[in-house]
């Protein structure tokens, strides 16, 4: 199935030309990203590697439209990312993104369902919390508080949080960062089944490379610019990994 | 069903319900306050709209001589009179048994026949007199009261030389006589003073003045200016003795009441200003370190695509239920405080019903205006939060710098212990923090001030007046002046050690076109009893020639040292002279002018008289020498220092002292509330720091010793700045408070900073132990798991 996605006629859901980030100013100026071409199709999940520093986060965040890159041209189908203003970009964010981020970011004071609830509430198609914490296998522990569960129970509601709106794109920034290997393949094979079960396009940051091989396509990010994609073959089983 | 955000608020709530209900408390107060005091103005205003009405209170006022009943009816037909009622007022003795002082009061005339025209009496207890009885009177309530007075007593009075036995038909009310004290005196001694009533018939065949009267009351026609009336009517009654018509603004009774709402309206927007500001300011202090802590959440919930709308909404309500709650509070409290202020004016002030009524428009400003300082006091903050770019709030905040402090730099560091450093370098790296901290607890001083500043002032004012100014012991008038060998006589009463003479006569005084009415005192020229003190406090001597004013009266009237004024007698032969202004003394009141005894003679040009005496008595002999004062007829009226001074002790200082306990409790709320928060707000900052320290290998006495220092240093920053800022907001109520004749000094004692600094520092130790006792809650693994 994935040799679809680079079939020059099936259009990207996501695409990328001269994307550049700039932080700060003058001597003190960072060039986060010098450059980026990018092309992300329906369904596909990609890992992004590369070293810290490299530009994953920045350029993850301006996919998601967390953040404004300096130039460049961004496009998600029909919709001009680049020069939206705010209210556009949180109603994308709102409708088609959703993120997981390396310290899960839960909602301290909520409960692992009202962490959910409170997305599925202003999202236009949701699934109910309870079908997305089955999906990342937490049905047993809906009612918990953040502070009861694990560091990788955590992420897998935060996964449940992202996907109970049905996003067309699902974006993680170093999902596995905070876990060990056992909670980290826990929490690969829920993006994992999601992206399967419900055919999400999956961006997974990570500078492991190890993960490279669940993908379906990997791309290498250095210094701010694509280094080199590559094509896997074949995606090889979550449960097969080990570092 | 309640939405996922506000599911997040209410567990925030809770999780912050010390800080909450700190804040709540803080507002409650500022509220009650205003509550309190807007609801006191509207019921006195309203109480006494209605008494003036219902009994037909005057408008303008004049004593004269005497003048026929037809010059009534004469002044009836001024254009913008309404009604007009003559009567009878004169000055009586009264012998009350088992009381050593003399009393003294008012007789005042009421029509044989009907109601009188203007200023109708309310029954409280009795009946009325009886038509063509003989030998009755009605009673003042403020009097009856004090002498526990009831209808069906007989009371033995002095009329006119000739002692008579008096039957009390009833107690009564009158709006002339809201607030009641003899002429002159600004303390109330209902004790012995009183207001009293009798048939026109009775008291004219005493006093021989059948068919003529001396006092007129005028009832202003809709839309009549005062000022033409004024004159008109002082051109009618010259010939008669007339001593100048006043209007309402110069009737004793109404001014009070109008100065106490004056006050209130002035403590209806001073304290809860105050109290308000420091409220924004902890809901503000509250809300950004909530923002800082909830940085990373915020991040997640605009991830997700809420607007920045909905997010600076969920933070504003954070406030609003805080506003709520303070609302409530205030309503409840200011209500009840208001009941309990209102039982004190009643001692006071004689209404025929004074209930507190509830300002409902002040409830509706109360809402409105916390809701506005809360709002104002979070706005930035919110504002921020919603401006928080996500991306930025997503990454972890940038390692903080740790340098040497500033301190250590100073090369004191070696001398410093390792818990002092770690204090010291946490303060320079969290300076926002140690801001609000230093602030809040410069408020918290600050507020402090204030009521005790007010107290200060009124104690001030007294010792002055009473101690500086006076330093006789009992003052006498006469029934009418007298001529000055009368003194010798009054010299040889028993236990008398010094007298001195005094005449005080009433005249208007003009500048210019600026004029006031005022008594002028004349003293003898170097007497010992009355002082006056310059600019500079130095004891000033009496010219022989011109009038020594109160700096203030000088001021109203323009005048300056050097300069004439046009005096103009309203007492006997009315003489108009220009005198000289020779010098200036300070003193509270600002309506004080006084001048030696024989030039105030001559400027009357009547004699060598005197209207009254100023004694120091053996204390051995005072008894004896008041007995043998209540023998003397033309003795009008004693006034007795101590008595004076125990009177107010009983009456007013008991209300002031309750009133400012409550400011005082107030500030102490808001000095707590605002410490405890301080405390709560940086234990839930610092908890990760602080757990941190503690697995590293700190022991609980040096995370304690930690934090302990920490407080103490920005406490000896934040105290000295909030004696200031309480300086500064003690000076500005009390101006607030004072007028022409009402003057508060602004006392700050030794003893008021040391209080604040007391309770400041008490609610210190107290928040301190709290965080202390958490400390040892702190869950070491939680704090480290992740960041919230
Ligand atoms: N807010 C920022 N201000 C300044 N520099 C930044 C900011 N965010 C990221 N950078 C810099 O941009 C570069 C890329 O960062 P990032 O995208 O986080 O890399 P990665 O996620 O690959 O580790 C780094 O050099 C980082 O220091
Ligand atoms: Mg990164």
């Amino acid at each position: 199935m994935n040799s679809d996605f680079n079939s020059p006629d099936s259009s990207p859901v996501l695409r990328a030309r001269g994307l550049a980030k700039i932080y700060g100013e003058g001597e003190a100026a960072v060039r986060a990203l010098a450059g980026v071409d990018l092309d992300l199709y329906a369904g596909e999940l990609v890992v992004l590697l590369g070293p810290s520093g490299s530009g994953k986060t920045t350029l993850l965040n301006s996919l998601g439209g967390l953040d404004v890159p300096t130039s460049g041209e961004l496009r998600y189908r029909d919709f001009e990312l680049t020069g939206a203003d705010e209210g556009r970009l949180t109603q994308y964010r709102r409708d088609c993104v959703g993120f997981v981020f390396q310290f899960y970011n839960l909602i301290p004071s909520l409960t692992a369902r009202e962490n959910v609830a409170l997305i599925t509430e202003i999202a236009r198609d949701p699934m109910p919390p309870e079908t997305a914490l089955e999906l990342v296998r937490l049905g047993a522990r809906m009612d918990h508080f953040p502070a009861e569960l694990s560091g990788g129970e955590q992420q897998r509601v935060a996964i449940a949080r992202a996907i109970a709106k049905r996003p067309e794109m699902l974006l993680c920034d170093e999902p596995t960062g905070a876990l060990d290997v056992r909670t980290g393949v826990a929490v690969l094979e829920a993006i994992e089944h999601v992206n399967r079960e419900l055919g999400t396009l999956t961006v997974i940051i990570t500078h492991n490379a190890v993960m490279a091989d669940i993908a379906d396509r990997v791309i290498h990010l250095s210094d701010g610019r694509v280094h080199q994609v590559r094509q896997n073959p074949r995606r090889a089983p979550v449960h097969s990994l080990h570092w | 069903m309640i939405s996922g955000l506000d599911r997040k608020l209410l567990r925030d709530l809770r999780r912050l319900k010390g800080q909450s209900v700190a804040v709540a408390l803080v507002m409650g107060c500022g509220l009650a306050m205003m509550i309190m005091a807007r609801s006191l103005i509207h019921s006195l205003e309203s109480t006494r709209f209605e008494y003036y009405e219902s009994h037909r209170f005057a408008d303008l006022f004049v004593h004269l001589e005497r003048a026929p009943l037809a010059v009534a009816e004469r002044a009836a037909r001024i254009p913008g009179v309404a009604a007009v009622q003559a009567s009878i007022a004169v000055h009586v003795t009264l012998d009350l048994p088992g009381v050593d002082e003399p009393a003294s009061g008012q007789l005042h005339s009421l029509p044989d026949r009907g109601a009188p025209e203007l200023n109708r009496l309310f029954l409280r207890a009795g009946r009325w007199l009886a038509p063509g009885s003989r030998g009755e009177v009605l009673v003042g309530e403020a009097f009856a009261a004090a002498n526990r007075l009831r209808p069906g007593d007989r009371l033995a009075m002095l009329v006119n030389g000739r002692r008579q036995t008096f039957q009390i038909a009833g107690v009564v009310l009158s709006p002339e006589f809201i607030f009641e004290s003899r002429p002159g005196v600004p303390l109330p001694d209902s004790r012995t003073y009183g207001t009293f009533w009798m048939f026109y018939g009775e008291l004219a065949a005493a006093f021989d003045l059948d068919g003529a009267f001396d006092c007129l009351a005028l009832a202003l026609a809709p839309g009549a200016a005062e000022r033409p009336v004024i004159d008109a009517v002082d051109r009618l009654l010259i010939p008669f003795g007339g001593r100048g018509a006043f209007g309402r603004g110069d009737h004793p009774s109404h001014i009070r009441v109008t100065d106490e709402i004056r006050v209130l309206r002035i403590m209806s927007i001073g304290f809860p200003l105050v109290f308000l500001s420091v409220a924004a300011f902890m809901t503000n202090a509250v809300l950004t370190r909530l923002l800082i802590l909830q940085r990373e959440q915020i991040a997640v919930l605009k991830a997700f695509g809420f607007t920045n709308r909905q997010i600076a909404i969920h933070y504003l309500k954070f406030a609003l239920v805080m506003v709520a709650g303070g609302t409530l509070l205030g309503g409840l409290g200011g209500v009840a405080i208001g009941h309990r202020i209102v039982d004190v004016y009643t001692l006071f002030f004689r209404f025929p019903e004074l209930a507190f009524r509830l300002d409902r428009s002040a409830l509706l400003w109360a809402v409105g205006v916390s809701a506005a300082a809360a709002t104002a006091g979070v706005f930035v903050a919110v504002r921020r939060a919603a401006r928080l770019p996500p991306a930025v709030a997503m990454r972890p905040e940038p390692p903080a710098d740790y340098r040497p402090a500033w301190l250590e730099r100073t090369g004191l560091g070696r001398l410093l212990s390792h818990t002092f450093r770690i204090a010291a370098r946490n303060l320079e790296r969290q300076p926002i923090q140690a801001l609000f901290t230093v602030a809040g607890l410069a408020l918290a001083t600050g507020i402090l001030i204030v009521p005790n500043a007010f107290r200060h002032g009124i104690e001030e004012v007294l010792d002055y007046q009473w101690d500086v100014v006076e330093r006789q012991e009992i003052e006498i008038g006469l029934v009418e002046p007298a001529e000055i060998g009368v003194r010798h006589l009054l010299r040889q009463l028993p236990g008398v050690t010094a007298i001195e003479p005094v005449r005080n006569v009433y005249v208007r005084m003009h500048h210019g076109h600026r004029r006031r009415q005022v008594g002028i005192q004349g003293l003898p020229e170097g007497g010992a009893h009355v002082r006056m003190l310059d600019a500079a406090s130095r004891r000033m001597e009496l010219p022989r020639q011109g009038l020594v004013l109160s700096a203030k009266l000088a001021d109203a009237l323009d005048a300056r040292v050097g300069g004439e004024l046009v005096v103009e007698a309203l007492d006997g032969r009315r003489r108009i002279r220009s005198v000289p202004l020779a010098g200036l003394a300070e003193d509270f009141t600002g309506v004080t002018a006084y001048m030696e005894i024989g030039a105030l003679n001559r400027l009357l040009g009547e004699g060598d008289m005197i209207s009254g005496a100023t004694f120091t008595v053996d204390e051995s002999q005072r008894g004896a020498f008041l007995r043998a004062l209540k023998e003397i007829p033309a003795v009008g009226w004693v006034a007795i220092k101590d008595s004076l001074r125990d009177a107010f002790r009983r009456t007013t200082a008991a209300s002031i002292g309750f009133i400012q306990r409550i400011y005082l409790v107030f500030a102490t709320v808001v000095a707590f509330g605002v410490v405890y928060n301080n405390a709560r707000i940086s234990l839930a900052e610092r908890a990760r720091e602080l757990a941190t320290l503690r697995v590293v290998g700190f022991s609980r006495r040096e995370v304690g010793a930690v934090l302990v220092t920490e407080l103490v240093l920005l406490a000896l920053v934040a105290v000295p700045l909030g004696l200031l800022l309480g300086a500064g907001f003690a000076s500005v109520i009390i101006s607030a408070v004072n007028t022409e004749t009402v003057r508060l000094p602004l006392v700050l004692t030794a003893r008021n900073y040391a209080f604040a600094v007391l309770v400041v520092t008490l609610s210190s130790v107290l928040s301190l132990l709290f965080v202390l006792r958490n400390l040892n809650r702190l869950d070491l693994v939680g704090a480290l798991k992740a960041p919230e």
